[in-house]
């Protein structure tokens, strides 16, 4: 509590004695104070759930009884009396709710998706080309893995399955550090702990377009009260929701009050879907710290697949459950 | 006979330029106290790197051969370094010499770095690699491009205690003569100090201080004490440049994908290379 109480009142020095826009706190430089560590879980559905179909926002009683309904089925799963016949879905997702964190409130929007754009909430179709590609590094983490580059960024520990960018609400370590200068913002995610640190003022130029990162070149700007980022120079691994190097990202974030921030980032990728996509959540202050979070160090599963890999090679065993159930 | 005053006055105006020169260099190399602005502390914001052969080894060593000079020839040699560390030779405790020559023998399959392993504080600091420290009243933020690694100062803190340990540690600050003071607890014990074998334990405590010298140098030291393995604390002094290039910016170095070679390479389908080159993960 006195490290609480310590921080509240650095914070209040540092961001909220020059001036306010309404409750948002200013940096001394008369922008919106961004600095913070926030929490973007939600429980908000990324798309719209087909019993919404044509429902874009719901009542405050909706917002109730889906919360409660994602809570009870959460107790269900975490009381379930296994009989001894496991079932794969056991097996994939080796956590029990004492280590899920995925929040238990909807965005304060009361949105049925956090997809606001297609307008029906839902991930616009892929092109010939996503799909070839899509169905590609599917096979490819289908098979029993010949080495660690068959499995996915995640279990690699390369990138974080939550950290994108952009930032999506995820099964744990759903909060960011953001740190603000007059000059540069970071946005650090504790899923993998990786940095972005972004020039705020354009003032470097663009990466050349064969340099290609696996995170892409984040450049900021400020328009009114909202810094806005713009991403490019991925790689053609990083494949967020299937997209490829094309990718632009275009994060706008907005500071509501003193304790809301809105994220609302697009992606267009015209390569691999027919359409942009845009969503919208609320990340919300928080007292939490963010910690380190040592993926790589600590990754016993990847050595564990590829020996389990070669011990059914030997045995002349084939395998087809690679995939997780849940991505079946 | 009348003096020609001409040479006299060239020499008087040379005079003034050498004292101008000699006293902005003065200001501009003055350390500590004298770069503290009206307005606060020293702004260590920017993008530093060392500029030496510590992260290879800390104490005075000649060049020298690696595993890689046969595929690479002269790109794979270890460079040749003067020691930064105070007394020239770290005070081992007899056993814990043992220690670091058992490392030292292993280097290259038990380095943690190899294996991109988080490499701690104080290596983070002074590894051939980038860092760029973002600073605010409250926290400063040091980005490595190493493994896109980081860790925050808490400039809010003071007396706090870390809740765990961590590879980085739990970092507390505050500002002393102009001086960004840092005391790092809590570091899990798997970091090494160098390439070189050099280690330490769990109860290590290292005191950081970045003095701002001028506009583009900072003096880095750290006092190292860890009673466990060395005689009394000991410390290293590395001077740190900025990265003046005007496109200059922390790219990536995600080693994951190379360190993944060393760790895995005998896991992979049909590897045919050797089992075990020393009895750890191989």
């Amino acid at each position: 509590m006195r490290i609480l109480t310590t921080w509240i009142v650095s914070f209040g020095l540092a961001f909220g004695s020059v001036g306010s826009l309404g409750d948002v706190p200013m940096t001394k430089w008369g922008k919106p104070g961004l600095q913070g560590n926030w929490d973007f879980r939600t429980v908000t559905p990324f798309q719209r759930p087909a019993a919404f179909a044509d429902k874009e926002f719901l009542t405050s009683e909706e917002v109730d009884e889906f919360e409660a309904a994602v809570i009870a089925g959460r107790e269900a799963r975490a009381a379930a009396d296994f009989d001894g016949e496991f079932d794969q879905q056991d097996l994939d997702v080796g956590y029990n709710q004492f280590y899920l964190d995925q929040g238990t409130r909807m965005t304060t929007t009361m949105r049925t998706s956090q997809l606001i754009y297609p307008e029906n909430g839902r991930m616009p179709a892929m092109t010939e080309r996503g799909r070839e590609t899509a169905a590609y590094f599917r096979a490819l983490q289908s098979r029993s893995p010949e080495g660690p580059e068959d499995r996915n960024l995640y279990d690699r520990c390369i990138i974080g399955f939550n950290a994108g960018p952009p930032m999506r609400s995820g099964a744990y370590n759903n909060i960011m550090k953001l740190v603000q200068t007059e000059d540069h913002v970071a946005i650090m995610v504790e899923m993998v702990n990786d940095h972005r640190i972004i020039p705020t003022g354009n003032s470097s130029a663009d990466l050349p377009d064969d340099m290609r990162l696996w995170k892409g070149d984040s450049r900021g700007s400020w328009d009114g009260d909202t810094f806005v980022v713009t991403t490019k120079n991925f790689t053609h691994l990083s494949r967020f929701s299937g997209t490829g190097e094309s990718m632009v990202l275009t994060e706008k974030f907005t500071r509501l009050d003193d304790q809301r921030l809105e994220y609302e980032w697009t992606v267009e990728d015209l390569e691999m879907f027919e359409d942009k996509f845009t969503a919208v959540v609320e990340m919300q202050l928080t007292e939490d710290d963010v910690y380190e979070y040592a993926c790589h160090e600590a990754n016993y599963a990847m050595p564990l697949m590829l020996s389990g890999a070669r011990k059914q090679e030997a045995n002349g065993e084939q395998d087809d459950t690679w995939l997780p159930s849940w991505s079946r | 006979m009348k003096k020609n005053k001409a040479p006299l006055f060239v020499l008087f105006l040379l005079s003034l330029g050498f004292l101008q020169s000699c006293t902005q260099e003065q200001t501009s190399e003055s350390i500590g106290s004298e770069m503290v602005t009206s307005s606060g502390p020293p702004d260590l914001s920017g993008i530093w790197q060392a500029v030496n052969a510590a992260s290879w080894n800390l104490e005075g060593h000649t060049a020298s051969k690696m595993p890689v000079t046969r595929i690479m020839g002269a790109l794979g040699g270890i460079p040749a370094g003067m020691s930064v560390v105070e007394g020239e030779e770290i005070p081992y405790l007899p056993e814990a010499l043992a220690r670091r020559e058992e490392n030292r023998a292993n280097w290259n399959n038990l380095d943690p770095v190899a294996k991109c392993y988080i490499p701690g504080i104080p290596r983070s600091t002074y590894m051939p690699w980038p860092f760029q420290i973002l600073q605010t009243d409250t926290e400063i933020f040091i980005a490595y491009e190493f493994g896109s690694n980081s860790r925050t100062i808490f400039m809010d803190r003071p007396g706090t205690e870390a809740p765990l340990p961590s590879w980085m540690g739990y970092s507390l600050g505050n500002w002393e003569d102009g001086t960004l003071v840092v005391n790092v607890t809590k570091q899990v014990p798997d970091t090494w100090l160098d390439a070189s074998g050099n280690y330490h334990g769990p109860n290590l405590v290292v005191e950081e201080r970045y003095t701002l010298l001028g506009e583009n140098h900072i003096q880095y030291e750290a006092t190292i004490d860890d009673p466990d393995v060395f005689s009394r604390p000991w410390k290293i002094k590395i001077p740190l440049y900025r990265r003046m290039e005007n496109d200059a910016r922390l790219l990536e170095y995600k080693c994951v994908e190379f360190g993944e070679d060393l760790l895995y390479d005998h896991l992979r389908k049909g590897y045919d290379g050797p089992k075990a080159l020393d009895g750890s993960l191989r």
